[in-house]
């Protein structure tokens, strides 16, 4: 019989300041959450320490002193691992590919029992400064960076087009963001929690035209563990889990812009993601109860929704206005808070979002629960949605 | 194909690295001389230029000439801009579609006079700061 993975435990700290300034007298650690977090996703769990038999951690950011923190780490906790111990990294889809490893390990049989694991840690560093090295990630070094290109820019542009091809206006953008901040404000996990309005959104001011404020995703720390099994060993704990049903990845072959002129906005590389991922599951966009996008911008996650299928193309930015992708609407999006709200450690950010459909499927959301939630999507993504991960969950009671 | 310069009385926010390769666009632009690579075997131009093509992996390719003209597919205003930038902020940037059919990614020349639109047609200039030059779009003329 093919092996299956499950997703049977899960931990993490709020989103939010958790770094301190060089010059602090005392530090924050990140090896000191961490290992509370792997005790306690295992329990959550309900296995043993002595169960585990691969981690797979993403990369910590430059600012994190301790350097292999993911060897570091198995000495704290005295883990031997037949498996694999390894750190990832690919930009914004960091935690994705974490994420999809550690099911790989499990259905390669090196482990029964994975972590998907890491620490982002960033917020003492002045945002001026994180741009320096963040303005290197996206696009050419040379020929772009050189320009002033930031990592957000891009999805400002996309923005721009978007609103200039579907006359989306600046209020159906800004939808987005106060209805995650609604979700958010659900979320005890949320690094933004006070509810806002559509004027509160529009009146912010302008970071990369036509995006204000709060269109554009708060910086922030974060740290969470999730523990993985084949479903033999899930369904042997007796409690509910969720099954990995579909797994999607490509990448078009373009690093944040293609110089043969393309459909920017269309996103088709989480387009034809998505569509394995389906396949694999055997499902349609039709049957997905709830998604936990990667969209760092309030139009990202317009975007998204209509490239996987969850939104027609170009209504994206009416379906949040009118309330579509909200709790109790048609198909809610990012029930968590989403990046603009609940927050964006990038290199963990999808992680939480795996943590949210966790909390989903396994009917534990309280007051954010999407009711009869059964199928649930998460995308990760890294340059302007030139490669992207989905995933297809399911929840097995 | 040459393009206008426009002389600017500061140093680049953050030069580019200058390879032996690329060495030959630089030098060009420096002297308003717009061009790329292109493949001798596919017959494509790629940008910004590469000493190996893209489409075929062909390692012939020649300098020729890019497009002048073209149109703005998307355009931003960066106002939080990185350390090095933030003296120019805020400052726009653009997404160009040449005349030729390459697609780029620039700084553009903005005023208080420009309104930027999508689609709208655009020139390409030179922008030559004290220690060397950028290529930029300026509304067309």
């Amino acid at each position: 019989m093919t092996r299956r993975v499950a997703l049977i435990g899960t931990s993490a700290i709020p989103v939010g300041r958790h770094q301190t300034a060089d010059d602090a007298a005392l530090q924050t650690l990140e090896h000191e959450i961490m290992t509370r977090l792997v005790i306690e996703a295992v329990q959550d769990a309900g296995v043993d320490k002595k169960d585990i038999e691969s981690l797979v951690f993403t990369l910590p950011r430059p600012y994190t002193r301790q350097k292999y923190f993911h060897t570091f780490l198995m000495g704290q906790l005295r883990l031997s691992c037949r498996g694999n111990v390894m750190e990832v990294m690919g930009n914004g889809m960091t935690a994705a590919l974490a994420f999809d490893q550690a099911c790989n390990d499990i259905l390669l049989g090196r482990a029964n029992v994975a972590l998907a694991l890491g620490i982002n840690m960033e917020s003492a560093v002045p945002a001026a400064e994180h741009m320096m090295s963040s303005m290197r990630t996206t696009g050419d070094v040379d020929f772009h960076t050189s320009a002033g290109f930031t990592p957000i820019a891009w999805y400002a542009m996309d923005a721009t087009r978007y609103m200039h091809e579907h006359g989306a206006t600046r209020e159906q953008l800004g939808a987005v963001a106060v209805k995650n901040r609604f979700h958010a404000s659900l979320n005890p996990l949320a690094q933004f929690r006070k509810p806002m309005t559509l004027e509160d959104v529009v009146d912010q001011r302008p970071i990369v035209e036509p995006l204000g404020l709060y269109d554009v995703p708060p910086r922030g720390d974060g740290a969470a563990c999730l523990v993985l099994a084949s479903e033999e060993v899930a369904k042997s704990l007796g409690r509910p889990y969720v099954l990995v049903r579909g797994r999607g990845f490509h990448h078009d072959g373009s690093h944040q812009i293609s110089d043969v002129p393309n459909d920017m906005i269309a996103f088709d590389s989480v387009r034809e993601a998505s569509a394995t991922a389906y396949a694999q599951a055997g499902i349609g966009p039709a049957q997905i109860d709830l998604a936990e996008l990667y969209a760092p911008c309030t139009i990202v996650e317009i975007l998204v929704s209509e490239a996987i299928g969850l939104v027609p193309r170009g209504q994206g930015a009416r379906a949040a206005m009118d309330g579509e992708t909200r709790l109790g609407g048609r198909i809610p999006i990012s029930t968590s808070g989403g990046l603009t709200s609940r927050g964006h450690p990038a290199y963990v950010t999808s992680l939480y979002n795996y943590v949210e459909l966790a909390d989903q499927l396994r009917g534990r959301a309280g007051a954010r629960q999407v009711r009869g939630a059964r199928f649930g999507l998460a995308t990760g993504e890294l340059g302007n949605y030139n490669a992207a991960m989905v995933h297809v969950l399911e929840a097995m009671q | 194909m040459t393009l206008p310069v426009l002389t600017l009385d500061a140093a680049l926010a953050y030069p580019p690295r200058i390879s032996a390769f690329t060495k030959t666009f630089w030098d060009a632009l420096g002297e308003g001389r717009w061009t790329t690579t292109c493949c001798s075997a596919c017959g494509r131009q790629t940008f910004p230029p590469k000493p190996v093509c893209p489409h075929c992996w062909s390692a012939a390719v020649e300098w020729s000439a890019l497009s002048a003209h073209g149109s703005l597919y998307s355009w931003t205003r960066i106002h939080a801009a990185p350390a090095v930038f933030a003296a120019e902020s805020p400052y726009a940037c653009g997404i160009v579609d040449l005349d030729s059919g390459i697609r780029l990614a620039c700084r553009l020349v903005d005023g208080p006079d420009v309104v930027w639109q999508p689609d709208m047609r655009v020139e390409m200039v030179v922008l030559r700061y004290q220690d060397g030059p950028l290529f930029a779009a300026r509304p067309a003329a």
